[in-house]
């Protein structure tokens, strides 16, 4: 029998159609330990170089003061977390925007991008700079003279890396969380055999000798306070200049934020988790290895490997030379791989902030010029990477050059949050925060953040040091962010009509729209069994829709979201223009929520004269358990359930079937 | 005459062989479901019409079921009209029955309501309307209703 056969009119005459599958990519979300590896890709890779810059500026007390940034990256991740809890699509432009205004916010983000722009040279350098050593050790092991130049060979790499993910990232990468899970994973087994094999070439050696405390700063290191006498002899600032030199290895904690926007439901507790795991392994793995890498190198030995120390630990452990060969060609692959990642992680920040600022209507058109085959805003990325290279040329391939220019971004673009962060406790007293920096004074209704305040003053106090000590930093730090600050300036200008509009819509989803030519087609890859349907009309109205997210706790069920756009003949009551709407505006609120809650959503937009039996024919073809609707402000939900009943009894092969409507404070259920 | 909706006997059955307007059937269905009750007539109709007022009750099978929750009533109370020739509502959908029917307000029986108005949309296939458009007298509908 022909199918159509046994179709009701009702289905016949309001058969859905141009079924229309909304998809964009921001609705897949990752677990908590997918997203801790993509940020230590980028954070955790500091630690292959950070060590050695440090003991460039100020000797042998480098073990300490990196181990010191690391424990305090954990306060700096709680203030991430507070954070977070208060915007889904967090980082520095949107928190310093609420705390400061866009002017600062601007700054903020002139600041990092200047980091983002030395993070991929930085790590580019390195990975070359690991690479060679393990080459020059191998050819100086089977005795062959010949050795290549490591600031050549390391420039070369670096460009080629950076030009690698340039063309990655124009094409657009693909979901590069399950890679970065498994460097992070690589690294932790190769973590683990640098710790046990240290531990047993420290016990075989009998004696330890640890670290001075006290650092010996170099005349570059101390920047401009050469010349400021008073300053010299006070201990505690030697301790802050050092802190200030150390802090680079901190870099890469933006990304946090960054990937909080993708974290799946339940998202607060899991980006506790993804914190904790950053924390302790920048503790273990930047802090623990660099401090190791003094006790097995030894002072003596340290200049030699001060641009690829943890290759430095690996070759000056205890044991045959081959396998100490074989754990430093684990090192640097693992280093490699991490590194070049960080590479990636810098194009793809610098274009998220990129695109967070131009959200607000700030950039020009042609910084958002998408391209026409890879719907990449390639623009954004050839600028991103052509600044990369330029700074990989001008640096000659030594990383403590770089070294020198960098971590500006990072303190400033700190600096400008943390202060944030504590304006919005006094400024959005009421707004909730599922995650509260620790240490606060109660004080009639709200909290006094000392444990905020005393971050955000350690911050400032590294920035103002770090301002007038590391000279190459302050000079190429402030020229770049006055010069991206300008260019902001004057593409607002030139913008101002368009970021006024954009102001008053809100910021739109790139939605793809896929159309299908039938209702299963839209529903046959959905990746679990169980379906609830939601359907949406008004943008604003969408409590139910909330409900469902805040409530399914079962987190292997597709939700489908439709959207049933009203065809000429619509006879569900009212006329057809009072009921269509803005379906981008409605989508893009859809995005905006599931993301809040991390939890993916199946957005489907249907043509049909009928929105009860187009919300019943899609709950059909999906085999959904439950319908949910919001409540019409014009009929009443008994109205509603009446007409939903109807739809469904018209459906011939229909099994049975929850409806429920939802709206503050009530709910009207029916199964049938 | 207090009746089970779904045990309908020949006088709640109309064969309308030259129609008005679905406003009129109403009002006609009214007076046969108002009979021998207190209900007031025109509040019935008002309440019916503000209901057909939201979300039209007509399918698109060419069922109407135009209906209301009354205060007052204790048990459901129904009529219904066949129309070989159809008429079109408001939305130009044609409509070949119509089923009304009341319920007490009761919120007890909002359940009940919307299984009768279920097993009325799946009761009444284009199919089976075709064929109750094509009988002759109001005993040959009501010996072929289901109910």
């Amino acid at each position: 029998m022909n199918p159509e056969d046994t179709q009701t009119g009702l289905q016949k005459n309001s058969k859905v159609k141009s079924v229309v599958v909304i998809s964009t990519a921001m609705l897949t979300f990752i677990t908590f330990w997918k997203a801790a590896a993509i940020v230590l890709c980028d954070f955790g890779s500091s630690a292959f170089y950070a060590g050695g810059i440090a003991y460039n500026a100020f000797g042998p007390a480098f073990p300490w003061y990196i181990l010191g940034v690391s424990f305090f990256s954990g306060l700096l991740l709680m203030m991430y977390l507070e954070s977070c809890s208060m915007f889904t699509r967090s980082g520095v432009f949107p928190v310093v925007s609420a705390g400061l205004g866009e002017k600062a916010a601007q700054l903020a983000a002139s600041a990092l991008l200047f980091d983002m722009a030395l993070t991929g040279p930085i790590s580019g350098l390195s990975a070359g700079n690991y690479l060679i050593g393990l080459i020059n050790s191998t050819l100086a092991i089977f005795k062959i003279n010949f050795t290549l130049n490591p600031e050549m060979f390391s420039m070369i790499f670096a460009a080629a890396v950076v030009i690698y993910f340039w063309y990655q990232n124009v094409k657009g990468i693909a979901d590069s969380s399950e890679k970065s899970a498994k460097i992070i994973k690589l690294s932790l087994i190769i973590c683990g055999i640098l710790f046990v094999w240290s531990g047993i070439t420290l016990a075989l050696r009998g004696t330890v000798t640890l670290p001075p405390l006290k650092p010996q700063l170099t005349q570059e290191a101390m920047g401009w306070v050469v010349n400021i006498p008073f300053m010299q002899k006070v201990g505690y600032i030697g301790v802050l200049i050092a802190l200030g030199h150390s802090v680079l290895a901190l870099s890469g904690l933006e990304t946090l934020a960054q990937v909080f926007r993708e974290l799946e439901y339940p998202k607060i507790q899991n980006l506790k988790k993804t914190a904790l795991i950053i924390f302790v392994f920048a503790v273990v793995f930047t802090g623990g290895l660099t401090f190791l890498s003094y006790l097995i190198i030894g002072p003596k030995n340290l200049p030699q490997y001060s641009d690829n120390m943890l290759s430095g630990l690996a070759m000056s452990l205890t044991g045959p030379t081959i396998l100490k060969l074989i754990l430093q060609a684990a090192v640097v692959f693992a280093g490699g791989l991490m590194l070049c990642g960080a590479v990636n992680t810098s194009i793809i920040g610098a274009n998220g902030t990129m695109n967070r600022i131009a959200e607000s209507g700030i950039l020009t058109d042609w910084f958002r010029k998408i391209h026409k085959k890879y719907g990449t805003t390639y623009h954004m990325i050839n600028t991103i990477c052509i600044a990369q290279l330029i700074v990989i040329f001008l640096s000659r391939g030594k990383v403590y050059l770089i070294g020198q220019a960098y971590a500006f971004g990072v303190l400033w673009s700190f600096v400008f949050e943390m202060v944030s962060i504590v304006i919005l406790r006094f400024k959005n007293r009421e707004q909730k925060r599922e995650f509260m920096m620790p240490f606060n004074i109660k004080f009639d209704h709200f909290y006094i953040p000392v444990g905020a305040i005393f971050v955000g003053l350690v911050v400032v106090a590294l920035a103002g040091i770090n301002l007038i000590t590391k000279k190459v930093a302050t000079i190429s730090g402030v020229s770049f962010g006055l010069v991206l600050y300008t260019i902001f300036y004057i593409s607002s200008r030139l913008n101002a009509k368009k970021a006024n509009i954009m102001f008053e819509e809100g910021p739109r989803e790139k939605l793809n729209e896929t159309q299908v030519p039938e209702l299963s087609k839209a529903l046959e890859n959905l990746p679990y069994k169980e379906n609830v349907l939601v359907t949406v009309k008004d943008a604003n109205k969408l409590y139910h829709f909330e409900k469902v997210l805040a409530d399914l706790k079962d987190t292997e069920v597709n939700i489908i979201v439709l959207y049933a756009r009203p065809l000429e003949n619509w006879n569900a009551g009212k006329n057809r223009e009072a009921v269509s709407v803005d379906y981008k505006e409605l989508f893009t609120q859809v995005i905006l929520k599931a993301e809040n809650f991390g939890r993916q959503v199946h957005p489907i937009m249907v043509s049909s004269n009928n929105f009860f039996t187009a919300a019943a024919q899609t709950a059909f073809a999906a085999k959904a358990e439950k319908i949910v609707m919001g409540v019409s402000g014009t009929h009443g939900a008994n109205e509603q359930m009446e007409y939903m009943v109807m739809a469904w009894a018209a459906i011939p092969e229909r099994y049975q079937i929850t409806a429920e409507i939802l709206w503050p404070g009530r709910e009207v259920s029916f199964k049938f | 005459m207090e009746i089970n909706p779904l045990k309908i006997n020949s006088q709640q059955i109309s064969l309308i062989t030259n129609p008005s307007t679905k406003q009129e059937l109403v009002k006609y269905l009214i007076t046969n479901v108002c009979s021998g009750t207190v209900l007031n007539q025109e509040e019935v109709f008002k309440a019916v019409m503000k209901r057909e007022q939201g979300i039209s009750t007509t399918l698109d099978t060419g069922l109407s079921i135009p209906h209301a929750r009354m205060d007052g009533l204790t048990a459901f109370r129904a009529a219904i009209a066949i129309i070989p020739q159809g008429i079109k509502d408001d939305f130009g959908l044609q409509i070949k029955v119509m089923f009304l029917f009341l319920s007490p307000s009761g919120e007890q029986f909002f359940p009940e309501h919307l299984k009768l108005l279920a097993k009325l949309a799946e009761t009444f296939t284009p199919q089976f309307i075709e064929e109750l458009s094509k009988l002759k007298t109001v005993e040959e509908i009501a010996a072929k209703l289901p109910f």
